[in-house]
């Protein structure tokens, strides 16, 4: 089954703005159940649209991208298992499996675009010295747009070249493991430069036993399997209550040194 | 280095609704620049932007408050018109810089767990799931009512806690102002305490180096476990804080040098 050139068109279309919706705009567009239906609607078979997104969207149901973990791109999946189900009359399960290299390429690509903007962030510092409004707007939507534009090519050449195609990219990748290896771990120490800025500006010497008082007390709900929702939210009340003890207690100081001053001066 | 006080510090006409409005509408490209390095930041500072040219007529302190917001930056993005209202309220205040920060960093960390409780666990999975079911039966009305019902929820969400927080923001700093230094030290025990946290909870570089050793091949990370859990996220966030503080290293040189480490690890098998 081929395409005409305004389906194509289309699913370019339709892919650029899911592509950036994963992340940003309604955050809800891009739901398999949302793609298959679109993609059925583009390539004339509803039908088959709505189950095979139906299915997916039920499969990926335990698999949302949660506290920064990055799957296998659901996006991609979604779009590409209703493209091979409809273009090739294969079940669902069959789709889904075509088009998981896709959804690597997807997952590799967000690892490159995430890596590709931390050095970005310093242009963005100067453009915050010369109180450049405008661009950090612009920077924030070519973001957005590089984003949109590579799942878009990415979908386009599985549309037109087949599951092959998505075979002969992740090729490429697979042919140099250590890079998205290499990446997606320095990806993952990144973080840390912004901890350390924060750092930089916030601890002053005296502060060094409340870091640490934090990472220990994260490291230890850490190991416990059923707070990894509510952790930070526990620390937060540990944390809000040593401060608000040291506020309360500077506070009464403060109050308690002018009273003892006017004390002295009674000659008591 | 830069100041830590605006230089007008004369509080700001309150914000109006249309501004706030605008700035809801902007969250949603919150994750717009998303990187590695600060995540959210420049997508954070995007979306106050609006409120922030309205706050500071002064180029120079615009400058200043655009600088400081772009530090690590990271929360739910359903719930971040939370933290907005919070800090457009301190900003609006002119409060001392180390004071927004450090509210900020407090505010952010905590809303992950409870927005992905909210979205991700109750109402995708719940939404979601009957709809699929619509939808698999051939009705198109599946797709539909499930962007109708999240988005629903999604931007009632965004904008009560933005108008909630603005004027909870704004009452709390009239009551603070009397003891401002106390506040401002209180608030950035929290920040660093949050900052330890983060240090842990988002820190997930472990090394997958083994060392063979017959029947039983010596795992490192294992080792490292038991002298300290999350050691190596907390010696790199050292190794950076000092390499920034006393060697003077830029952020983009530290990304150059943890790009190299990954690859060169990589190679070698170290991850």
């Amino acid at each position: 089954m081929s395409f005409s050139a305004i389906q194509i068109i289309l699913v370019f279309a339709f892919v650029f703005i899911v592509a950036i919706d994963q992340f940003d705009l309604l955050e809800s567009l891009y739901q398999p159940i949302v793609t298959g239906a679109v993609i059925g609607l583009i390539l004339g078979d509803v039908q088959t649209g709505l189950v095979v997104g139906g299915t997916y969207q039920l499969m990926t149901i335990g698999n949302m991208p949660v506290g920064g973990a990055q799957p296998p791109n659901a996006v991609i999946g979604g779009v590409m298992a209703a493209v091979f189900a409809i273009a090739s009359g294969l079940d669902v399960e069959a789709a889904v499996g075509l088009a998981v290299p896709f959804a690597l390429i997807g997952q590799y690509m967000v690892t490159l675009l995430f890596t590709a903007m931390s050095p970005m962030m310093s242009a963005a510092d100067k453009m915050a010295d010369k109180a450049d409004a405008k661009g950090i707007v612009r920077l924030n939507y070519i973001a957005m747009a590089i984003l949109g534009l590579l799942f878009a090519v990415v979908c386009t050449i599985g549309l037109v070249g087949g599951a092959a195609a998505g075979n002969a990219l992740t090729a490429f990748f697979d042919a140099v493991p250590w890079l998205m290896s290499g990446l997606s771990a320095a990806g993952g120490m990144m973080r840390f430069v912004g901890f350390a800025t924060l750092l930089r500006i916030m601890l002053s010497n005296d502060l060094w036993g409340i870091y640490f008082a934090g990472f220990a007390l994260a490291t230890i709900i850490g190991y416990i399997p059923g707070l990894s929702g509510s952790a930070l939210l526990l620390i937060a009340f540990v944390g809000i209550a040593i401060a608000l003890y040291d506020f309360q207690t500077r506070c009464a100081m403060k109050s308690a040194g002018v009273g003892s001053n006017g004390g002295d001066e009674d000659g008591i | 280095m830069a100041s830590n006080t605006y230089k007008n510090l004369t509080p700001a006409a309150k914000l109006d609704k249309k501004t706030l409005n605008k700035m809801v509408w902007r969250s949603c490209n919150l994750q717009g620049s998303f990187n590695y390095e600060r995540m959210q930041a420049a997508g954070w500072l995007y979306s106050i932007l609006p409120g922030l040219e309205k706050i500071h007529t002064d180029k120079d302190d615009l400058a200043l408050s655009m600088k400081h917001n772009l530090d690590f930056f990271n929360t739910h993005p359903f719930l971040v018109t939370f933290v907005m209202g919070i800090v457009l309220s301190m900003e609006q205040q002119k409060s001392d810089i180390n004071t927004i920060r450090a509210v900020r960093v407090a505010a952010m960390g905590p809303l992950g767990g409870i927005g992905d409780a909210i979205f991700w666990f109750t109402l995708v999975p719940i939404a979601a799931g009957i709809c699929s079911n619509m939808a698999i039966q051939g009705s198109f009305a599946g797709p539909i009512l499930f962007l109708l019902i999240f988005n629903a929820v999604q931007f009632g969400v965004r904008f009560f806690l933005m108008s909630w927080s603005y004027e909870l923001g704004t009452k709390a700093i009239t009551l603070l102002t009397a003891n401002a230094k106390e506040f401002t030290r209180a608030a950035s025990m929290l920040g660093v305490f949050i900052v330890g946290a983060l240090t842990s909870n988002y820190g997930g570089t472990t090394v997958a180096l083994t060392i063979e050793n017959g029947e039983a091949p010596i795992v490192v990370q294992s080792i490292l476990d038991g002298v300290l859990p999350k050691m190596i996220p907390l010696a790199l966030t050292l190794l950076l804080f000092f390499l920034m503080k006393k060697k003077g290293w830029t952020p983009v040189k530290c990304i150059v040098l943890l790009l190299a480490i990954g690859i060169v690890g990589a190679l070698i098998g170290l991850f």
